[in-house]
């Protein structure tokens, strides 16, 4: 096949794909998105009743908070990222991936360090920065897999039949190449011996480190690839091309830019000086505008198919997912002002602003591409197409219960925190008795984690039973509507 | 030099510096939207936006 500019494909042409590794990339998504939403629900069980911690060194809060964080977004975000970076780049540049072997180090080498960070953060054992836990000999293995990735994908995009990059393809390098260096220069430690090493900063310089890279953990780990995913599989479940292209590389190159600088946002009111807090307040705040530019690019791709929306559990997904993004990205720059971050930092409102980011936007964007994929790799219709409509609802309400219950604590804490009496002495002066009136809060917290997690597993059975299922037959065109 | 006077000094050029990448940053920022919104590019942007489409295959 010869170069061209955007390189069509006629129908019927096999550029021979490798869908094997999206197939195992698939497999271990679903797999450990259990693992890690099973560990979420467990640790909101024991902050709203603590015997669930057993009295175990291995099983308290505080070795399995870190393990869940780790298990969502590294295990399950990492694995559908890589799940789609696969599927659609091979597609998007019209031929196979660089190297079938590293594609499979790749893989294997991600689970190997997934397994390591669940045995190694229950024994306790980790360097205490907040998404970069890990041990240093993980990170050295880390580093090694990325490069690896790094390698294939960039030896992808040198060999491709085509001369434009697809904007999603814009939003994927952003992230190989962001992460590769926040991993570094976050991690870079001087080892006393295999399972203990000494940061190379120290005090504020350790806290601006860490917080470049934990918001930008964010910015590029869980923002711009599934942005990137969003502009392949919501036009493709659609069948209609992004509203708007232009947009979508204004909004790439303005939406890397300014969320490099937004870090400090989680250093307000700290020793950081005056001006570094408020450059972060500033980019914070500028960034609501790249970031509803997409979610506008996402909605307004579906002009003329919201009739479908009504029936189609995977654009459901994914407007509800294009939703919360836009719910988590002007909640995000509100609580950068720094007096409204007076009143959320350290209550149950980040933990919910977390997880409406978390929950609808990362999960449901995932799920959407999932049902997608399961459908169009495997060839086969849905084992359970009303099963996908409930597992939608279940989780959609789960998010909704979770946020507003951790909002509804986290300005209860807030105000009680800070509130005076007439003498002006605080006026709850007992910490712990602010603490025992959350339970109820947490209660939902847990009942809104727990449907949906239940949604999970419906889904899992479902895409077992379909992948066992028999194959769709050549004639018959990909159902759009599945239910 | 007086320790006061030299914070100000160094805030008057961090002001400097912050005021030269604003208008370098906003310089960038028009001429990028400026060329994506050219009439000229319009036919090709628009066919970018449908690659997820051309590529024939099945999934
Ligand atoms: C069944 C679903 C889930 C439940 C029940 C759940 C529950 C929890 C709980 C109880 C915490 C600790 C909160 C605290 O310390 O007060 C937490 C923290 C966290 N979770 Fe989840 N979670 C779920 C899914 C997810 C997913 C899918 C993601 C990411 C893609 C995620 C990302 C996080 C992060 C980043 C934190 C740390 C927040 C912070 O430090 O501010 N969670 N989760
Ligand atoms: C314009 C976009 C956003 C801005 C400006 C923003 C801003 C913030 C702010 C101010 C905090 C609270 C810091 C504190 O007081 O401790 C925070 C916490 C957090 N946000 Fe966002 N946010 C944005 C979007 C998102 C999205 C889309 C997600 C998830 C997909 C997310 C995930 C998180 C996480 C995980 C934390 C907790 C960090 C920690 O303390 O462990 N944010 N964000």
């Amino acid at each position: 096949m010869e170069k061209t500019t955007t390189g069509t494909v006629a129908a019927g042409t096999d550029v021979g794909y490798d869908l094997d590794i999206v197939k195992m990339f698939f497999t271990a998504t679903v797999v450990w998105a259990l693992v890690g939403m099973l560990v979420g629900v467990i640790i909101a069980l024991q902050l709203a009743w603590w015997p669930a911690n057993l009295g175990l060194p291995w099983t308290t809060f505080g070795r399995l908070r870190p393990l869940h964080t780790n298990a969502v977004i590294f295990a399950f975000g990492g694995n559908v990222v890589f799940t789609g970076i696969y599927h659609s780049t091979q597609r998007l540049l019209r031929t196979r991936m660089f190297s079938d072997t590293l594609s499979r180090v790749h893989f294997w080498g991600w689970q190997s360090i997934i397994v390591l960070a669940a045995v190694t953060l229950p024994l306790g054992m980790t360097q205490s920065k907040e998404y970069a836990e890990l041990i240093w000999p993980i990170d050295v293995l880390i580093t090694v897999v990325w490069v690896v990735f790094g390698v294939n994908f960039f030896g992808t995009l040198a060999r491709r039949k085509v001369q434009h990059l697809y904007v999603a393809i814009w939003f994927y390098m952003s992230f190989v190449i962001t992460i590769a260096v926040l991993h570094i220069v976050n991690s870079l430690a001087v080892p006393a011996t295999w399972f203990r090493s000494y940061p190379v900063y120290s005090g504020l310089t350790d806290a601006l480190v860490q917080w470049w890279y934990g918001h930008n953990a964010v910015g590029f780990f869980l923002t711009t690839p599934f942005l990137g995913l969003m502009y392949y599989y919501l036009p493709r479940a659609a069948e209609r091309p992004v509203y708007s292209y232009r947009l979508s590389i204004i909004h790439f190159w303005a939406l890397v830019f300014l969320y490099i600088w937004a870090g400090p946002h989680h250093l307000l009111y700290s020793a950081l000086p005056d001006w570094a807090q408020t450059l972060g307040m500033v980019f914070s705040v500028m960034l609501i505008a790249p970031s509803w530019g997409g979610m506008l690019n996402g909605l307004l791709t579906l002009r003329g198919a919201w009739d479908r929306v009504r029936t189609d559990p995977i654009l459901k997904f994914m407007v509800v997912a294009v939703s919360f993004y836009g719910m988590s990205t002007f909640e995000g720059p509100m609580m950068s002002i720094r007096a409204v971050n007076g009143l959320a930092h350290y209550t149950n409102w980040v933990i919910g602003h977390v997880h409406s980011g978390a929950l609808g936007w990362v999960g449901m964007i995932s799920f959407g591409m999932l049902y997608w994929m399961v459908q169009n790799i495997w060839k086969r219709p849905l084992a359970h197409p009303t099963w996908a409509s409930h597992h939608f609802w279940l989780a959609t309400i789960g998010i909704v219960l979770y946020t507003v219950s951790m909002w509804a604590a986290g300005l209860m804490e807030g105000l009680q925190w800070r509130a005076l009496n007439d003498a002006g002495q605080l006026a709850n002066p007992i910490f712990v008795d602010i603490t025992a009136r959350l339970n109820p809060f947490l209660w939902i917290r847990l009942l809104g984690g727990a449907m949906y997690l239940t949604g999970a597993v419906m889904m899992a059975v479902n895409f077992w039973q379909t992948i066992r299922g028999p194959e769709r037959p050549a004639a018959e065109p990909v159902p759009v509507a599945a239910d | 030099m007086n320790p006061l006077l030299r914070e100000a000094a160094a805030s008057v050029q961090l002001g400097w510096v912050l005021g030269a990448m604003t208008v370098v940053f906003l310089a960038v920022f028009l001429g990028w939207v400026f060329w994506a919104y050219r009439p000229k590019h319009r036919a090709m942007m628009e066919e970018i936006g449908r690659m997820p489409f051309m590529d024939g295959g099945d999934a």
